[in-house]
C-alpha cells in the first residue's frame, strides 16, 4: 500500500473535475413530459375560458362581500348553534363506534400478536374500508335507513374504523414485545398478554387517535349535513339556495369558531396524553411523528 | 427436580443452539450458567419454559414434560416458573404493583384481570412480594419512573408473586451499574437460601459468578463443558469455557473500570 | 426480611379529576346518542324506519337487497354515463393539486418561524390558513358553485383552495423543525433573506414538500370524488342525480368503481412516496 502523495491546494486546469452526474436526466426529463401531459390533459378538460378566469374572482369576491355583516340574530333564532353541536355529536359518536370496534380488531391484525390466517385478512378489510369516503357510505346509508344525524353518525363510525383500525395496528406493532414474553413466561394466556402486555403500553397513543379523528369528523359530520343527513351542513345548503347571504356568513362563522376550539382543545390534550403526565417529550417531534404516522409520510 | 436428557434446540434457520444437553438440577439448588454470547446460554433457559421449543430431546420439570407439552400444559409449567430478565420486561406506563401483579395471571381467571378485578389475596402476594425486594414504597409508581436496579427488583417480584418453584434469571445485571448488580445478585441468592425455591442464573461476568454461585454450568457452542462445583473453577476452567483467555471485559470490576460508570449492556441475541 | 420496617403506601385513590372527566365523557356521550337518535333503543329497534319510503325495516334483507341489486354494469360502464365524469374527477385533482401546492411553497417559508420575512406577516398568513382549514372542504365547494357557476370550475376552485391550506399547514410545519444553521451560514455570508432561504432551507426540506404534495393529491382524488354532491363537477354529480332518481343500484355500481380506483391509486402514491424517501 502506497499512500497517496499530499495535495497541494491550488486551482488546475478542470480536467479532473468530475462531470456533472447525469443518469437521472432521462428520467427526470421523462417525469417532467408526464408532468406537463397531465396538467394540459385536465386543463382542456374543464373547459377554462379566459373569460371565466378573469370574471371567477370577482364574482367570488362579491359573494363574500355580500356575507358582510352576518345576520347573526336571524340565525340564532333559527337554532344554527344546535346545528352546528347536532354536527359535533354526530362525530363523537361516530367516532365512539369506531374506536370500539376498531381497538379489539387492530389486536387480531398486528404482525406481532397475531396470527397470519386472521391478521392478513384483517387489514385487507381496514385497506377496503377506508378506500370508500364516508360521504358516499352515507349516500348507500340513507337509502336503507332514511335521512336522519344517526345514519351519518353510522357512516362516519364505519369508514373511521379504516383509518383507525390501521393507525392502531401500527401502534401495536411498535409496542415492545418484552412484556408480552414476560406474560408468557408466566404462564399467562393470549388474552392477558394483550391486556397487561401491550394495553398499557399503547393505549395512550391510540386514543390519542380517536381524538385526532374526532377532529375530522367534526369537518366529515358537517359535510354530511349536505346531503341530509343532519347538521350544519344542511342549514349552510338551505341559505345558499335561498340567497340569504348574511345568513351563510353567520353559518359560516359558528362552523369555523367551534371547529378552531375543538381543533385547538383536542390537540392540547392529545399532547397531555401521551406525554403521559410524567413525560416531557418534545412537542414539535412528537406531533411530526403522529403526523408521520397519519400520513404515512416518512422524512429522512 | 429438573432433567433434560439429550436436548438439542435448532432454530428455524437451522442454526443449532444447544446439543445434546444432558443435565440434572436438585430442588434448591442456585446454578450459575456462563459462556460467550451465543454460546446457548438464552436458550437453555428458555427451553425449559417452553418459550423457545427442544427440537430433541426430554425436559421435565418435577416429572412434568415440557417438550411437545400442549398450550394449557405449557401454562400450567410455566405458572411454577417465574422469570427475569435482562431487559427487565417491565410496562413502563402502568404502576409497579401492576407490573407484579402480572406474576398472578395464570392462577386468576381471566375474566376478571382482564377487568383489572383482582382478587384481594392476589394483590397481597404482589405487595409481599415488593416486600420481599424491599421497594413495597413505590407500589403505585409508574413503572418508568424507577431507576435501573429498582425496576429489576419489580421484575424480580413479578416473578415471585408466582410462587414458583423455579426462577430463571436471563442476564439479570447485564444492564445494571456494578452497584445495583451485586444488590440484585445478593437479593436472587437471598430468595434462593430463604425460600428454597431452585435458581438458573445466566451470567456473563466471571467473578460474579465466583461470587454468588455454588454450582457452575458452562456452555460453549451449545455443548455443555463444563458442570461441576464454584469452589473448583479456576481460571483454567474459564479460559476453557470461553475458548480464550480471561479479559477484562469479563469481570464486572474490570469491565466498570474500564466503562467509566456502567458496563455496556451485553446483546445476548441468541 | 430485611424490609419489613418499610410501611406499604395507601392505595392510591382515583383522583377525583379523572373521576369527573370519566363521567362527563360518559354523560356526553350517552347525551350526544339521543341528540343523534343512536341509542341503545333506536339500535334494537332498528325494525321502525319511518323516514325511508321504499324500506320499513332494515330487517327486510328482500326489499334491501333489491334496491341495489341486480347492479347494470352496462350502464356504468358506458363513457358517458360514468367514464368520462370519472376522468373529469381526476382532471379537478391534477389541477387543484398543481394549484394549491404551488402557491404553497412561498407562503409556507412565510409561515415558519424560522424563515418568516416579518411578524406581521407570519401572524396574518397563520391566521387566514387556520381559517380557510376550518372551513370544509365541501363547504368552499358549495360556496364556489353558487359564486361561479355549477361545475367543474367551481370544483378545481375550491380544492385549490383547501388543498392550499392543508398543504401550508404540513409543509410550514417541517420548515419549522429544520436545521436553522444552514440559513445562519447563508446570512453570516451576506445573503439576503430569498435567497439564504433558497440555498439554506430548501434544500433540507423539499423531499418532504415533495412527499406532502402527493399525499395532497391523494386528499383531492378522494375529495374530487365526492363534490360533485354539491353540483362542483366529476362523478360525485352522476352519484348526485342517480340518488335523486332512487336508481341506487347505479349509485352502488358506481361506489365498487370508485372503490377500485381509489386502491389503485393509493397503490401507485405508496409505490412512489417508498421510490422517493
Amino acid at each position: 500500500m502506497t499512500s497517496p502523495a499530499p495535495t497541494e491546494i491550488q486551482p488546475g486546469d478542470g480536467g479532473d473535475r468530475p462531470p456533472k452526474p447525469s443518469g437521472t436526466v432521462p428520467r427526470r426529463i421523462a417525469l417532467l413530459v408526464l408532468f406537463i401531459v397531465a396538467v394540459v390533459w385536465s386543463i382542456s378538460g374543464l373547459d377554462i375560458s379566459m373569460e371565466r378566469l378573469r370574471s371567477a374572482p370577482g364574482d367570488a369576491w362579491k359573494i363574500f362581500r355580500f356575507m358582510f355583516p352576518p345576520d347573526f340574530s336571524g340565525e340564532i333564532e333559527r337554532g344554527v348553534i344546535g346545528k352546528v353541536f347536532e354536527s359535533v355529536y354526530i362525530a363523537w359518536i361516530g367516532t365512539m363506534i369506531a374506536a370500539t370496534i376498531s381497538l379489539p380488531l387492530a389486536f387480531l391484525a398486528a404482525t406481532n400478536v397475531a396470527p397470519m390466517w386472521i391478521r392478513v385478512p384483517m387489514r385487507q378489510f381496514f385497506n377496503a374500508i377506508r378506500a370508500v369516503p364516508e360521504l358516499i357510505v352515507a349516500v348507500v346509508l340513507l337509502a336503507v335507513t332514511g335521512l336522519g344525524p344517526w345514519a351519518g353518525a353510522l357512516a362516519i363510525g364505519l369508514h373511521s374504523v379504516g383509518t383507525l383500525g390501521k393507525l392502531s395496528t401500527e401502534t401495536i406493532e411498535s409496542a415492545d414485545t418484552g412484556p408480552i414474553e414476560a406474560v408468557e413466561a408466566c404462564g399467562g394466556r393470549w388474552i392477558s398478554a394483550m391486556r397487561w402486555g401491550v394495553l398499557p403500553q399503547v393505549l395512550p397513543i391510540i386514543i390519542s387517535y380517536w381524538l385526532f379523528r374526532f377532529e375530522i369528523n367534526i369537518r366529515a359530520s358537517a359535510v354530511l349535513g349536505m346531503i341530509g343527513a343532519g347538521g350544519v351542513g344542511s342549514e349552510l345548503v338551505q341559505q345558499l339556495n335561498f340567497r340569504n347571504f348574511p345568513a351563510v356568513g353567520a353559518v359560516l362563522i359558528f362552523t369555523v369558531v367551534v371547529v378552531l376550539i375543538i381543533d385547538t382543545v383536542s390537540s392540547a390534550v392529545r399532547r397531555r396524553i401521551i406525554q403521559g403526565g410524567s413525560h416531557k417529550a418534545e412537542d414539535s417531534s412528537r406531533d411530526a411523528e403522529a403526523l408521520n404516522d397519519l400520513t404515512g409520510i416518512q422524512i429522512r | 427436580m429438573i432433567r433434560f436428557d439429550n436436548v438439542s434446540v435448532t432454530y428455524r434457520g437451522g442454526v443449532k443452539a444447544l446439543r445434546d444437553i444432558d443435565l440434572t438440577i436438585d430442588d434448591g439448588e442456585l446454578v450459575v450458567v456462563v459462556g460467550l454470547s451465543g454460546a446457548g446460554k438464552s436458550t437453555l433457559l428458555r427451553a425449559l419454559n417452553g418459550l423457545v421449543p427442544a427440537t430433541e430431546g426430554s425436559i421435565t420439570i418435577d416429572g412434568t414434560e415440557v417438550v411437545g407439552a400442549s398450550a394449557a400444559e405449557l401454562r400450567a409449567v410455566r405458572s411454577r416458573i417465574g422469570m427475569i430478565f435482562q431487559t427487565f420486561n417491565l410496562v413502563n406506563r402502568t404502576s409497579v404493583v401492576n407490573n407484579v401483579l402480572m406474576g398472578r395471571l395464570s392462577t386468576v381467571p381471566a375474566w376478571r384481570s382482564t377487568l383489572g378485578l383482582w382478587p384481594a389475596a392476589d394483590r397481597e402476594v404482589a405487595m409481599q412480594a415488593l416486600e420481599r425486594v424491599g421497594i413495597v414504597d413505590k407500589a403505585y409508581t409508574r413503572a418508568s419512573d424507577l431507576s435501573g436496579g429498582q425496576q429489576q427488583r419489580v421484575g424480580i417480584a413479578r416473578a415471585l408473586a408466582q410462587e414458583p418453584n423455579v426462577m430463571l434469571a436471563d442476564e439479570p445485571v447485564a444492564a445494571l451499574d456494578p452497584v445495583t448488580s451485586r444488590q440484585v445478585m445478593g437479593d436472587l441468592r437471598r430468595i434462593n437460601q430463604e425460600l428454597g425455591i431452585t435458581t438458573l442464573i445466566n451470567l456473563h461476568f466471571l467473578d460474579l459468578a465466583r461470587e454468588y454461585g455454588r454450582r457452575l454450568i458452562g456452555l460453549r457452542d451449545g455443548y455443555l463443558v463444563f458442570d461441576g462445583d464454584v469452589a473448583d473453577v479456576t481460571d483454567d476452567t474459564f479460559t476453557e469455557i470461553y475458548g480464550r483467555a480471561i479479559s477484562s471485559e469479563d469481570l464486572l470490576a474490570e469491565a466498570a473500570a474500564s466503562a467509566g460508570e456502567s458496563p455496556a449492556p451485553d446483546p445476548d441475541t441468541e | 426480611m430485611a424490609t419489613a420496617t418499610v410501611v406499604r403506601p395507601k392505595r392510591p385513590r382515583p383522583r377525583i379529576r379523572s373521576l369527573i372527566i370519566a363521567i362527563g365523557l360518559i354523560a356526553f356521550t350517552i347525551f350526544a346518542g339521543r341528540k343523534v337518535g343512536f341509542t341503545l333503543t333506536t339500535v334494537i329497534n332498528l325494525g321502525n324506519l319511518p323516514d325511508n319510503p321504499f324500506v320499513d325495516t332494515i330487517w327486510d334483507k328482500g326489499k334491501i337487497w333489491s334496491l341495489f341489486w341486480p347492479i347494470p354494469w352496462d350502464w356504468v360502464f358506458n363513457r358517458q354515463n360514468v367514464i368520462d365524469p370519472l376522468l373529469e374527477t381526476f382532471q379537478i385533482a391534477i389541477i387543484s393539486s398543481l394549484i394549491g401546492c404551488s402557491l404553497a411553497l412561498p407562503i409556507s417559508f412565510a409561515m415558519s418561524r424560522l424563515t418568516t420575512p416579518n411578524w406581521p406577516i407570519y401572524i396574518l398568513s397563520k391566521v387566514v390558513m387556520n381559517v380557510v382549514r376550518a372551513v370544509p372542504d365541501l363547504f368552499w365547494a358549495k360556496l364556489l358553485v353558487v359564486a361561479i357557476g355549477i361545475g367543474a370550475f367551481a370544483g378545481a376552485w375550491a380544492l385549490s383552495i383547501f388543498s392550499l391550506a392543508v398543504m401550508v399547514k404540513l409543509f410550514s410545519e417541517t420548515i419549522d423543525g429544520a436545521d436553522p444553521r444552514p440559513l445562519e451560514a447563508a446570512q453570516a455570508a451576506g445573503g439576503r433573506h430569498i435567497p439564504a432561504v433558497r440555498t439554506g432551507v430548501l434544500p433540507t426540506v423539499f423531499p418532504a414538500y415533495v412527499a406532502y404534495a402527493l399525499y395532497v393529491f391523494e386528499l383531492n382524488i378522494r375529495a374530487s370524488l365526492v363534490i360533485g354532491l354539491v353540483g362542483a363537477g366529476g362523478i360525485g354529480r352522476v352519484i348526485e342525480t342517480q340518488r335523486q332518481v332512487f336508481e341506487f343500484d347505479r349509485v352502488l355500481g358506481i361506489l365498487i368503481l370508485i372503490f377500485f380506483v381509489v386502491l389503485v391509486i393509493e397503490q401507485i402514491s405508496v409505490a412512489i412516496r417508498k421510490r422517493l424517501v
